[in-house]
């Protein structure tokens, strides 16, 4: 039934309106039981622990001491400390380099992919590994591969006379370091996604081009680009959030040092809590880190509505 | 005729030429550890590299005789896998029947509400949690992992399985319905059998996420539930310097059983990833 036939009915039999609030609310609450255990988890979990930070953050406690209200002073203490800015300076960093390698390299082999391979299943599923590598692994593989010694892609550096990675020295390295293993973690699953937009697009539209004498950079232009752009935007916001947060990557290879400067906000806040015990300092990092994360996924919504708005049409 | 089919060859070598160096990228680092954990502690650090090298089952006889905490670190993994993915597919089944069928106004919000919630990162509720467990007891226990695992995912895991019952005609419920059903008998005799490949999409990435997953453990566990990636992480930062073979050893057994799964279940990942829509 349309908005608009509703409307009509109630001009028609004004009890109808009431009738159908009264269906609507028995049919939510006949759902409510079913959607119990997932919103429980999420509220007990997720939301209410995170309103709890908001609380802490204008309070000053530590373990074995009551907390008593400080106001905003933990939000002064973490935006007037050199470590927290050079955090969220490496964590933009990290985002930026992460997000766009792995669109870039994604968008060029789903575009490969399609193009047709033999042995697609096999190649496939050899991208897809990547997958399965735990954080902790990888970073055990990463460090090997890079170790100062005898890592195996420090030699090949060398070997082509390029200065090998210095990751646990110098902090631009570490850097790189991250960034390199969180590309190759990450990989596959933006890959997919671009991937699975790409076998979306009709292979009538190729073909009616073809027809029409389009060459092959005219129809990428003019037919591949703009379908795909709703999953590109899509996939780069949702890589975007996700990257932001990132913590056991640095903290295994790197563990944020040298000297603390190739820590990234997860890990300073982890420091703040864990480490120094300044719950306040850390809850304040907390939600900083959380307001950046809404205002992320907000651009996301508006992409999501404009996508959905564009499939309306 | 005969200048085209020389640019086709030359596309062709191009082609090939990509797709060989994406397989090294993706693999070689695999591979690297894999072969490392059978190669003779001196030649692991051989400059250059030795690829031919007599396999010894050495690092992982040390790793047994060394490590019973990974042994144990995989028994818990196994448990909290198992545990996260029941309880994310019951949630999660529960809750995309209940908005696959029942668009109000109300449910709509209650779904967005599920996904906006999932932008909180995780490291912030660690916080608060850390404290409350404690208090209740459940520091380093399996139900906390479990817990929080299924939290983290429950979200994408209704979200999948609301597009796979969508699918679903619902004539079948109407029909099941004049015969007196309720949603009980519904969600269990109809929706639960058809909805078996949503499930396994959904299972996927709840236990590929569930037996890797390090922030949590690492926060949450420190002996009775801590999982193989803590203790592999600790093996990587003993203080009596990093016994490189039998940490490969043991990155070796944590990974082969996923990575297997990974590959058996490759069509479900992808059916995941498209909502079901695409076929892989």
């Amino acid at each position: 039934m349309t908005a608009q036939s509703i409307r009509e009915a109630a001009a028609r039999d004004p009890g109808i309106t009431r009738r159908l609030r009264a269906l609507l609310a028995s049919r939510t609450g006949a759902a409510l039981p079913l959607i119990a255990p997932a919103q429980s988890l999420v509220l007990s979990l997720l939301v209410i622990p995170g309103l709890y930070v908001m609380w802490l953050s204008l309070q000053e406690s530590t373990f074995g001491m009551s907390p008593h209200f400080v106001g905003l002073a933990n939000y002064t203490h973490v935006l007037g400390d050199a470590y927290f800015w050079r955090a969220l300076l490496n964590t933009m960093i990290i985002v930026v380099v992460v997000v766009h390698v792995e669109l870039l390299l994604g968008l060029g082999l789903a575009l490969l992919f399609a193009s047709g391979l033999p042995a697609k299943r096999w190649l496939l599923a050899a991208i897809l590994a990547p997958y399965a590598v735990s954080e902790v692994s990888a970073a055990v593989i990463w460090r090997f591969m890079f170790d100062a010694q005898a890592g195996p892609a420090n030699l090949a550096l060398q070997a082509l006379g390029l200065p090998a990675l210095e990751w646990s020295i110098n902090p631009n390295h570490g850097l790189a370091l991250v960034s390199l293993l969180s590309v190759w973690l990450n990989l596959p699953f933006t890959f997919m996604i671009l991937y699975a937009a790409r076998l979306s697009i009709p292979g009538e539209l190729y073909e009616a081009a073809k027809v029409d004498g389009a060459t092959p950079p005219q129809c990428f232009r003019r037919i591949t680009l703009p379908l795909l752009m709703p999953a590109i935007l899509l996939a780069m916001l949702f890589r975007y959030i996700f990257v932001f947060r990132i913590f056991s990557e640095v903290w295994l290879v790197t563990g944020g040092g040298p000297a603390r400067q190739t820590e990234v906000v997860g890990v300073y806040l982890y420091q703040e809590a864990f480490t120094f015990n300044a719950f306040g300092g850390a809850s304040a990092s907390g939600w900083i880190m959380l307001l950046i994360s809404l205002l992320l996924g907000a651009g996301y919504m508006v992409a999501l509505r404009r996508q959905s708005l564009g499939n309306a049409r | 005729m005969r200048a085209k089919s020389i640019k086709s060859i030359g596309w062709d070598a191009l082609k090939a030429l990509v797709v060989v160096v994406v397989l090294c990228w993706s693999l070689a680092p695999i591979v690297f550890m894999v072969t490392s954990s059978v190669k003779p502690g001196q030649d692991i650090f051989a400059v250059p590299p030795h690829w031919s090298f007599a396999p010894t089952v050495q690092h992982y006889v040390a790793l047994w005789a060394k490590w019973q905490a990974f042994f144990h670190g995989l028994i818990n993994s196994l448990i909290v896998t198992v545990g996260a993915t029941v309880l994310v597919i019951v949630a999660s089944t529960m809750a995309g029947f209940a908005y696959s069928r029942s668009r109000t106004p109300f449910l709509r919000r209650s779904a967005t509400f599920l996904i906006v919630v999932r932008l909180l990162p995780p490291i912030v509720v660690t916080l608060p949690l850390f404290g409350a467990a404690n208090a209740v007891g459940l520091n380093d226990t399996h139900l906390i992992l479990i817990l929080l695992y299924a939290t983290f995912f429950v979200s994408l895991g209704t979200i999948l399985m609301r597009t796979f019952i969508d699918q679903i005609p619902y004539e079948l419920d109407e029909a099941a319905m004049v015969d007196g059903a309720n949603r009980a008998t519904i969600l269990w005799t109809i929706i639960r059998p058809l909805a078996k490949q949503g499930m396994l999409a959904v299972s996927v990435f709840v236990i590929v996420y569930a037996w890797n997953e390090f922030l949590f453990a690492f926060i949450f566990t420190s002996t009775r539930a801590k999982t193989a990636p803590l203790v592999i992480s600790e093996m990587m930062g003993s203080l009596d310097g990093v016994d490189w073979g039998v940490l490969f050893a043991a990155s070796t057994v944590q990974l082969l059983p996923i990575l297997l799964f990974v590959m058996l279940m490759q069509k479900h990942l992808v059916a995941g990833l498209t909502g079901g829509a695409v076929k892989g």
